[in-house]
């Protein structure tokens, strides 16, 4: 079959790739006496305007926030006992590393959002000097900016509510809540944290064609990383648009990320606040990959008990085809994923793993196991189907798997709310075994539950850093 | 319960987030958020054995600071390279001083500084000649423009995302692979990564952060070309997709490059703008209409009566971001057709020095401002290569003084001398180098394709003396 397939799958050539030919096969003999004289005047002219402007204000502020980078290493990374990065590489690196898997959380309208705050605010609480160090509650209380932020942002839009094509949420959001839970944590006064939304702004935005590739991790990281970046350029004055969140007829500003867009004041906090978190769970993942998989692997797993009580096992050869009914969007629906980042984000591939094996779980993604025959043969007969009633959405979609024998009959399994969902959260010892399953592989037993300690006891630690300097 | 009605939402943001404080978490908010801040741990720490965490650290240990760069302007400390092209590019757009292409951008600072950054740090084995450097600036302004020519919205100043963000990140990611020689695969991924850093919104431009956008073009390209050499790959039909490039225009239709056999170079067809002094394009139009009228009024002693004047009417295309009846910053003066045509009125002619603080509020700039306004004729398209300025100038008397200004020079169409792009040259980088640096450049830009190692052109951008002001600083 892998033969076959590629004999088939001849890529032709891409703008993309010819662009990529461009760059990588052009050379001095192809520039022009027009295009050398008038290069070399641009090239003048820059130079010019670059000396005069290391005169000006604003690249004062960018200097003073680079020079930071010069010996700062004070953050840690995760897992990483010993090394320390300077406060934004460390959230990069970190947010990157909650994202590598797509194992982290996602919440409704969709978006990943706790990989884009958390990250930031460890860093952040790193680098503070010991006599203004955060508490627990702070911490949390900051946090809970973050989130709170990219929940308001997403119901600006219609758009929002649906599973994400042209931008990816996490970037976009996820920029900004990490701008306003910084600011948050770094008592930012109010004309700051406007202009910390406003420069991450400037910083937000990565499209969706890199989700299912190796490079949407750092989606996540940059949008920690700038965020924080964005508040510390403020801290510093840096000024930008006070009205980026505002509809600003001819001239975009946070609307530049959205088709539909109408923005809404956030309540005044008062005596109380009612916080998204609290009418809207996010659901945590049981294995690493896209959402929208959870839901097909808990149909398939009922299908393929069905089968097993039909047939007394689990006989692919009984198989003739396999239906899926799952909404339609096109960065989910791969029938022969290539790579781990590719499976993460295939209906089909975890459908036919949980078939195979029961359930989908970090193993599943390993290239041995995304290029087992049985699951070729398996992936070869799978069909998709889209009914109009299965919405796009993570509120409102479902899975369906019918296994089609030989014989004609038909067994079909279907989940409305995977265990996990938001309807159905993760019991505290499901999530906990979670945890203790992915901590173990970095870090002792004592570690890890300390770690779980201290982060159920946040509200009583009088030194928030000392959760980034436990991990 | 206090109702108070919030200016705008931005201020409303900021001000909650400002003023939510512990005491607003619930319970249940305090339970959930915990378990995310649990899961989102374990995640983590999982993810810290994958392919793609270990090239982030690679990555991000280049971070040493016995690896670094020329910092335009000072000789007293380096950067490393991906900050170096960052305050370097941020330098170069800080005034608005910089070139512009049609469509439009500022091609040049998002690539300069990324290149002359990254040769700088490159083995010591390997150096760079002027060509080198020279053909890989080329490469990423014509990526710049190629991408440009995919839709028909970026030949229109632009309203919802800032041109440099988008293709200038992509051109600095280009320009970068081709300095390092990246293959073929590695150049694709590049451009891939590059995507994901593109994009700003307009709302910034005539803000402090618009210099911003160039800095980060250049040092996201940087970035993504680093991360391409480590091996790091993104969706390869990136520029293909309209959920990859696509997502920043409304209309997109990618086009392929022309053969390399007889590659044809867009500069070659299209030149730069070049301005004369540190304002928005469209401010060019203006000066150039308004210095032709003014010697109509001047008096003997080459000032202008603002009294005798009733009306001044400037019609230009409409263009939000640039229209700004009394601009409170410089970064709002430099955005401000309005301000052009006073401050022309006022002094003859606009230079460095008309954005300071006090001229910005003069009295007599104040009086004249009020008595402008804009209008935009229909047949007044707002694109660089199409728009005109007249301006009106009716007196008290009853008088009225027209002018219009087709063509700027400086513009494509009339593009500066050598002798003054020199001058300008010249009167920029004095400020900063001395003589002996300025002529340096100089003679080493006019005849790049011939320096064998361009690692003099960083060389002669440091400033000779030590003499920095200290401004107070944050200890984080």
């Amino acid at each position: 079959f892998p033969l076959i397939r590629s004999l088939l799958y001849c890529p032709k050539e891409t703008v993309t790739s010819s662009f990529a030919s461009f760059i990588h096969g052009v050379r001095p003999e192809h520039l022009s006496e027009v295009v050398r004289h008038r290069s070399k005047r641009m090239i003048l002219d820059s130079i010019g305007v670059g000396l005069v402007g290391s005169t000006t204000r604003v690249f004062n502020i960018a200097l003073r926030y680079c020079q930071l980078y010069a010996s700062n290493a004070v953050s840690t990374v995760y897992g990483r006992k010993g090394l320390k990065l300077s406060p934004t590489l460390a959230a990069f690196t970190n947010g990157i590393a909650a994202h590598s898997m797509d194992f982290d959380d996602t919440w409704h309208p969709a978006t990943h959002p706790s990989g884009a705050i958390l990250p930031a605010l460890l860093a952040a609480s790193q680098m503070l000097p010991p006599s203004s160090k955060p508490n627990g509650l702070d911490f949390l209380l900051a946090f809970n900016v973050g989130i709170e932020v990219q929940g308001r942002l997403m119901r600006f839009s219609t758009e929002a509510h649906n599973i994400p094509n042209r931008f990816h949420p996490p970037s976009v959001v996820g920029t900004m809540g990490s701008a306003a839970a910084t600011a948050k944590l770094l008592s930012l006064n109010v004309a700051q944290c406007a202009h910390a939304l406003a420069i991450a702004a400037s910083l937000a935005g990565a499209p969706m064609a890199n989700a299912a590739t190796q490079a949407k991790p750092l989606h996540i990281g940059n949008a920690t990383r700038l965020g924080l970046e964005a508040a510390l350029l403020a801290a510093r004055e840096m000024e930008a648009n006070p009205l980026i969140l505002d509809d600003i007829r001819g001239c975009s500003g946070f609307s530049a990320f959205y088709g539909d867009y109408q923005p809404k004041p956030l309540p005044l906090p008062a005596n109380s606040h009612e916080f998204l978190l609290e009418k809207q769970d996010v659901a945590f993942k049981r294995f690493p990959a896209h959402l929208g998989m959870h839901w097909i692997v808990d149909a398939a797993a009922s299908a393929r008990n069905l089968l097993v009580n039909y047939s007394g096992s689990f006989s692919p050869s009984l198989i003739r085809a396999i239906l899926l009914r799952i909404p339609v969007s096109k960065y989910i629906n791969r029938p022969f994923p290539e790579s781990e980042h590719q499976a993460r984000h295939s209906f089909q591939f975890n459908a036919c793993t949980a078939l195979l094996d029961g359930e989908v779980g970090l193993n599943s993604f390993s290239d041995g196991c995304i290029r087992r025959r049985e699951l070729m043969e398996l992936l070869a007969k799978v069909l998709v189907e889209h009914p109009e009633d299965n919405l796009a959405n993570f509120d409102k979609m479902y899975g369906e798997v019918a296994l089609v024998l030989e014989n004609g009959d038909v067994l079909t399994g279907r989940c409305d709310t995977f265990y996990g969902h938001w309807r159905k959260p993760l019991s505290r010892e499901s999530l906990l075994k979670k945890f203790r399953s992915n901590a173990s592989h970095v870090l002792p037993e004592d570690k890890v539950n300390s770690i779980i300690t201290t982060v159920e006891n946040l509200e009583n630690l009088p030194d928030s850093s000392q959760l980034a300097s436990s991990l | 319960m206090l109702l108070i009605k919030w200016l705008t939402i931005t201020e409303n943001f900021a001000n909650v987030i400002h003023g939510l404080n512990a005491s607003h978490l619930t319970d249940l908010v305090i339970q959930r958020s915990k378990r995310m801040i649990l899961d989102t741990l374990g995640v983590g720490l999982l993810g810290t054995s994958t392919e793609v965490f270990h090239k982030a650290i690679q990555y991000s240990k280049i971070y040493r600071s016995d690896v670094s760069s020329t910092v335009w302007g000072h000789s007293d400390f380096r950067l490393p390279p991906l900050y170096a092209a960052f305050v370097n590019g941020v330098a170069v757009h800080s005034m608005d001083f910089d070139d512009t292409w049609h469509p439009a951008t500022h091609p040049s600072g998002a690539v300069l500084p990324a290149l002359l950054a990254l040769s700088e740090v490159l083995p010591q084995k390997q150096k760079f000649s002027g060509l080198d450097l020279l053909l890989a600036f080329n490469v990423g302004i014509e990526v710049q423009g190629r991408l440009m020519h995919f839709s028909n919205e970026a030949s229109y100043v632009p309203k919802r995302f800032h041109p440099p963000s988008v293709v200038g990140t992509i051109g600095s990611a280009a320009a970068t692979a081709k300095l390092l020689a990246l293959d073929q695969f590695k150049c694709k991924a590049a451009l891939a990564v590059a995507a994901s850093y593109a994009g700003a919104p307009m709302a910034n431009a005539a803000t402090q952060t618009k210099p911003l956008h160039i800095g980060n073009a250049a040092r996201h390209g940087l970035e993504a070309t680093c991360f391409a050499s480590l091996g790091l790959q993104g969706n390869k039909q990136i520029l293909d997709m309209e959920s990859g490039l696509g997502a920043f225009y409304t209309d997109y239709a990618p086009q392929f490059l022309p053969t390399l056999q007889s590659y044809s170079w867009l500069l070659d067809q299209q030149d730069v703008a070049i301005k004369r002094f540190p304002a928005h394009l469209g401010t060019h139009w203006v000066a150039d209409a308004v210095s032709s009228l003014r010697k109509y009024l001047v008096e003997s002693d080459d000032s202008v009566p603002i009294s005798r004047i009733k009306r001044i009417v400037v019609k230009v295309p409409d263009v939000r971001y640039v229209n700004r009846p009394f601009p409170n910053s410089e970064h709002e003066a430099r955005h401000s057709f309005q301000f052009a045509a006073c401050t022309t009125l006022l002094d003859g002619s606009i230079s460095i020095q008309s954005f300071s603080d006090q001229n910005i509020s003069r009295p007599e700039l104040k009086e004249l401002l009020s008595k402008t306004k804009l209008e935009h004729p229909a047949d007044n398209k707002p694109s660089f290569d199409n728009l005109y300025c007249e301006v009106n100038v009716t007196l008290q008397d009853g008088k009225v003084f027209s002018e219009r200004c087709d063509t700027f020079y400086g513009h494509w169409r009339k593009p500066l001398s050598t002798e003054d792009l020199k001058k300008k040259f010249h009167s920029n980088a004095s400020s900063v180098l001395s003589v002996e640096a300025t002529e340096g450049i100089i003679e080493t830009v006019d005849n790049l394709e011939k320096v064998e190692d361009c690692f003099v052109l960083s060389a002669f951008l440091k400033r000779d003396t030590v003499n920095q002001s200290t401004a107070p600083s944050i200890s984080w």
